[in-house]
């Protein structure tokens, strides 16, 4: 590393000088603090001081900190100078990080609605003892249960830490038997989740923040890096800035941050970037331009079910399409050429509107055989009605070209949420899968996952159908159809899409009759639809972890105690699970002390050790997962049904907190626990290469030193994905694209960056940026309110041309963060029909002054 | 509203707010008592001497201010007392895009505005040693905020120190394009000991 502790807090010194001289030397705020020792290791004590190791509560960044309590409170939260990725630094966010556990609102005791008719108002909330609220939330899930467990679901998150995301998976689909549980990373990573698993058969990316420093040329497809990933934007920058022959091509629907500083820029018409990529894989394919010893070693060729509509129907995953759209068939590189045929550059062009010489330009970087290359994406790709075809397309281009798994080459998707990996996808906490990449319908999987629960066999074949996902589950409870849910760890009356309907705004009122229970550390517009609202222990309150975009699992030590009578959510978890599973048995053994006995007392009410032991204890069980020799039966498993569990090897806990984090593969060297940066790629794992999964599974030799061990074949698949249009298209009565997204200063629904004032400050309120012309066209001003109307519903807001983001004419664009403005009341809910990830980037609306 | 007024920590953020007011009494003091010196006026002001000739304080330009910017000047500022001041660390100037507050002016105190370019109220500088985009944090929220984004504040990306893997992104004012409308000094996250940016009155 080249910056040490000491030139860091040397750096720095000059803001805290100037806040010791005013008296106000602990404002929490991100400078690194000259008295503590803490560097590689857990907890230090200084002075009454206590500094514990931390990582950001907000993006997929993952950014480590330092954290500093004194007395029961935080006295500062700084970048952590020694976490290998941000270097001690923080965006504007995270400086402020340790202001957003004293909103002035905490929740720090249970409430109750004795009258479901004040949902959807400020009233109706009254407060409530533990017992009566746990025993009320108990006894509706009980009877849900008892009576139709389709009717009952969890809404959990990719901001739930790893292990109480595993409890909770397990206590659902173990103990209740339901797969009626999703995360809200269905709104942002499925499509990336799907692509995945088709093209690799594993999720997450082969590469790592490394490869930023090390490109040629950077491609940003539908990502506003430059806000929604400022630490590693401020990377980016800094290699075009070490070498000026970096170049850096932006493609997107509007013009962005990340826009202003790339040197191209693709503006496209919404849904036109299949083409684009489509076009590229031609050029490559048709000119010979393409690697022909990769394509030899490593791939295999598909095509799948095409015209497959969209999901504007509550029916359409069962209906005759929408049950085909997984479907595909292996075709040769021949059949696939012809299929790519159509997609000239003027054939592309006419589709997105991007010059022809553009497209051909940026193909021809990818013809260049030397040049690495790192395409990165974000929600533009994710959030799109084609979401998973989108993420095929781009995989197609890198896997020609070979540019893949290895430093500086690679197509990386980026997540937004501080363990979307670690938790959503790793454990698994979606309504098709189980942990560590199994999924539910499949037997061995299933099998595998008994053996490490110590379930009888055959008792997981209860949950071989998958659940609800996202959509379908709110759908449900619009319809009516579903009686109890939970949700923790998000803020689904402001994400969700289509709010005007699911919020019982419309004929669909559904959710005035469910009892619905929100795990919260502030009021928010979801705590007004609760019945029960359970105050939860906030980020460093207990001891977490999660698992960032570059796999990279990390631990945040607790540092204070929760507020008031505000708890672990792992706590109100397993006193939920108590009551609920009283006088259940597995195997004839009692049901709650076979998931969860090992670690909770449910006599005591109480954990059997400290969070540090209990977090170890789950870990450890977790882990087994991904190490299949430390359960015999498990190990026969994997052995028997080639699972290769081990791809995904993780360490035992304490190296996470020594390590200040470690990314996965985690492999044991000589006792020493070596991570993977670059997966499938052949080399010294001292280097970061996967030496040890390429020989346990893969191939040595190959075509640029890597062995896909983990794919079908050990060959990724190339699959065609035509281009299909957006699920609406501007007309004379909505004229207008809509799309939504993040800008720096606030992160997600804004419910705990709203609460720092610096950051309110900052930006206090959401605009519409609309294009001038466009303006003119209304009759409407900069500053001006206007009604934005869609098919689904609608919401007022400010015009902006100050020209933040500048949206082309015919599109718009709005953040979602601002729950007085809530923009996704006329957002529509179609998704992708095979990641089921809503669009939030395209839905049409006409626009008039208010 | 449900959003904290005060996010921070209960036991400093008075003194953070208490600094913060100092610093603006402190900072109109100063001005008052410096003879060159001259508050912060509203689009169309075309100098000191100039505007206090003209201006009759009838108010009509507070009036018209759709964000009420335009505050009359205290008791401080002696015979100008009652003449329209803004202090944007408050509430900036929105460069409102058919300007209600020349266009309201009887005496033309405030004149000669058609557009944005126009105006001259001050320009913004940045206090480097407060700033904390100079260390390297990702803020650029004064960027970000201006109206006249790309032109009147730019980002300069520089080489941080020591750090290989990360760059400054430095926001640069251009005295050139920069009108003085003090959006940047509201959104300001510093205040310190005092907001890492401020308008110096043209």
């Amino acid at each position: 590393m080249d910056l040490s502790r000491r030139t860091f807090v040397k750096a720095t010194a000059v803001a805290l000088a100037s806040a010791a001289a005013t008296g106000t030397l602990s404002t929490l705020v991100g400078c690194a603090q000259p008295s503590t020792n803490a560097t590689d290791s857990a907890t230090s004590q200084v002075s009454g001081t206590t500094t514990t190791v931390g990582v950001c509560r907000f993006c997929g960044c993952g950014c480590g900190v330092l954290v500093e309590s004194k007395d029961g409170r935080l006295v500062s939260v700084t970048g952590d100078p020694d976490n290998g990725s941000n270097l001690g630094l923080n965006c504007i966010k995270g400086y402020y990080l340790g202001k957003i556990l004293y909103g002035e609102d905490r929740l720090t005791t249970p409430l109750i609605r004795d009258d479901s008719s004040t949902k959807g108002t400020t009233e109706g909330l009254r407060e409530a003892t533990w017992d009566e609220a746990l025993d009320l939330v108990a006894e509706n899930l009980k009877s849900t249960w008892k009576n139709d467990k389709s009717r009952l679901a969890f809404w959990g998150s990719g901001q739930q830490p790893i292990v109480e995301g595993y409890c909770t998976s397990k206590f659902w689909k173990a103990g209740l038997l339901s797969n009626n549980i999703d995360p809200n990373a269905r709104l942002c990573m499925a499509s990336a989740v799907v692509g995945f698993m088709n093209v690799f058969q594993t999720d997450e990316p082969a590469g790592c923040y490394h490869d930023i420093d090390e490109t040629d040329v950077f491609v940003t497809w539908g990502a506003n890096m430059a806000e929604a990933h400022p630490i590693l934007y401020s990377r980016v920058e800094a290699r075009k800035l070490a070498d000026p022959d970096v170049r850096h091509y932006d493609l997107s629907t509007l013009y962005t941050r990340t826009s202003a500083n790339a040197d191209k820029v693709l503006i496209f018409n919404p849904g036109s970037d299949l083409a684009i990529a489509n076009a590229i894989a031609n050029y490559l394919v048709e000119n010979e331009l393409y690697d022909k010893d990769f394509v030899a070693d490593h791939l295999q060729f598909k095509q799948g079910t095409e015209n497959i509509g969209n999901s504007f129907e509550d029916g359409y995953d069962a209906s005759d399409i929408g049950s085909k759209v997984d479907a595909v068939e292996p075709i040769t590189f021949e059949q696939y050429a012809e299929r790519l045929k159509p997609y000239t550059f003027e054939y592309a062009s006419e589709i997105s509107g991007v010059p022809a010489k553009d497209i051909q330009e940026l193909a021809e970087v990818f013809a260049e055989p030397d040049t690495k290359i790192l395409s990165l994406w974000t929600m533009g790709v994710n959030q799109h009605n084609r979401g998973t075809w989108m993420n095929h397309n781009i995989y197609n281009i890198h896997l020609l070209t070979g540019k893949i798994a290895q430093p500086g080459n690679g197509p990386f998707s980026l997540t937004g949420q501080p363990t979307a990996c670690g938790t959503a996808r790793e454990v698994g906490t979606f309504s098709h899968r189980l942990p560590a990449d199994l999924l539910v319908a499949q037997e061995p999987h299933r099998r595998y996952t008994e053996a490490i629960w110590n379930l009888p066999e055959g008792y997981l074949d209860d949950i071989q159908k998958p659940g609800y996902h996202t959509v379908k589950m709110f759908r449900e409870m619009s319809n009516g159809n579903l009686d109890f849910l939970w949700s923790a760890h998000n803020n689904w009356a402001v994400s969700m899409p289509n709010l005007t309907r699911f919020l019982g705004k419309g004929d669909k009122t559904g959710i005035m009759d469910a009892f619905i229970v929100v795990s919260e550390v502030y009021p928010t517009l979801s705590t007004q639809y609760a019945n029960v609202v359970l105050p939860a222990a906030m980020w460093v309150e207990r001891e977490g972890q999660f698992g960032n975009g570059e796999r990279r699992t990390a631990v945040f030590e607790k540092a204070v105690d929760p507020p008031g009578d505000a708890k672990w959510d792992l706590w109100m978890l397993m006193e939920v699970a108590k009551r609920v599973l009283d006088g259940e048995t597995i195997g004839g053994n009692d049901a709650f002390d076979t998931l969860f006995g090992e670690w909770y007392d449910k006599d005591a009410a109480d954990f059997k050790g400290t969070p540090r032991e209990v977090s170890r204890a789950i870990w450890e069980e977790y882990r087994t997962f991904s190490n299949p020799d430390l359960n015999e039966k498990a190990a026969a498993i994997n052995k028997e049904n080639k699972l290769k569990m081990e791809a995904k090897q993780l360490a035992p806990y304490d190296e996470y907190i020594d390590n200040h984090g470690l990314t996965w593969p985690v492999r044991e060297v000589n006792g020493t626990w070596l991570p993977t940066l670059w997966r499938f790629s052949d080399g010294n794992q001292e280097d970061g290469f996967d030496e040890y999964g390429v020989e346990q599974y893969g191939d040595h030799g190959k075509a640029n030193g890597v062995s896909f061990y983990k794919s079908a074949d050990k060959k990724p698949s190339v699959v065609f994905r035509p281009y299909e249009p957006p699920a609406e298209m501007p007309d004379g009565d909505y004229p207008f694209y809509l799309c939504t997204g993040r800008l720096l200063e606030h992160w997600h629904t804004g419910s705990m960056t709203r609460r720092v004032e610096e950051l309110d400050r900052a930006l206090p309120e959401a605009l519409l940026d609309i294009n001038p012309a466009d303006c003119e066209k209304l009759g409407i001003q900069d500053g001006d309110m206007v009604t934005v109307t869609s098919r689904y519903g609608q919401f007022n807001i400010k015009a902006s041309t100050a020209g933040r983001t500048s949206p082309p004419e015919g599109v718009v664009f709005a953040p979602f963060f601002a729950e007085e403005t809530l923009v996704n009341l006329a957002v529509h809910e179609i998704y992708c029909p095979l990641s089921k990830e809503p669009d939030f980037k395209k839905t049409c609306v006409n626009i008039t002054k208010a | 509203m449900l959003y904290g007024e005060r996010g921070g920590v209960l036991k400093f953020g008075g003194v953070i707010a208490g600094c913060a007011a100092l610093a603006v009494v402190a900072d109109g003091i100063f001005r008052v008592s410096t003879a060159e010196a001259a508050p912060l006026r509203p689009p169309g002001y075309q100098g000191e001497s100039d505007f206090l000739s003209l201006c009759i304080k009838c108010g009509k330009c507070m009036e018209s201010c759709p964000y009420l910017a335009l505050r009359p000047a205290p008791a401080q500022y002696g015979a100008a007392v009652g003449t329209p001041i803004l202090n944007v660390r408050e509430q900036a100037c929105r460069l409102c895009e058919d300007f209600p507050c020349v266009n309201a002016c009887p005496t033309h105190a405030l004149r000669d505005v058609e557009q944005r370019s126009d105006v001259n109220m001050g320009k913004a500088v940045i206090d480097e040693d407060l700033c904390i985009s100079f260390k390297g944090m990702r803020c650029e929220v004064c960027y970000r905020a201006c109206p006249l984004i790309d032109t009147a504040i730019t980002i300069d990306f520089r080489h941080r120190e020591g750090d290989g893997i990360h760059a400054i992104f430095a926001p640069q004012i251009s005295d050139e394009d920069c009108v003085g409308c003090g959006l940047c000094v509201e959104r300001c996250v510093v205040s310190d000991p005092t907001v890492a940016i401020r308008i110096e009155p043209a």
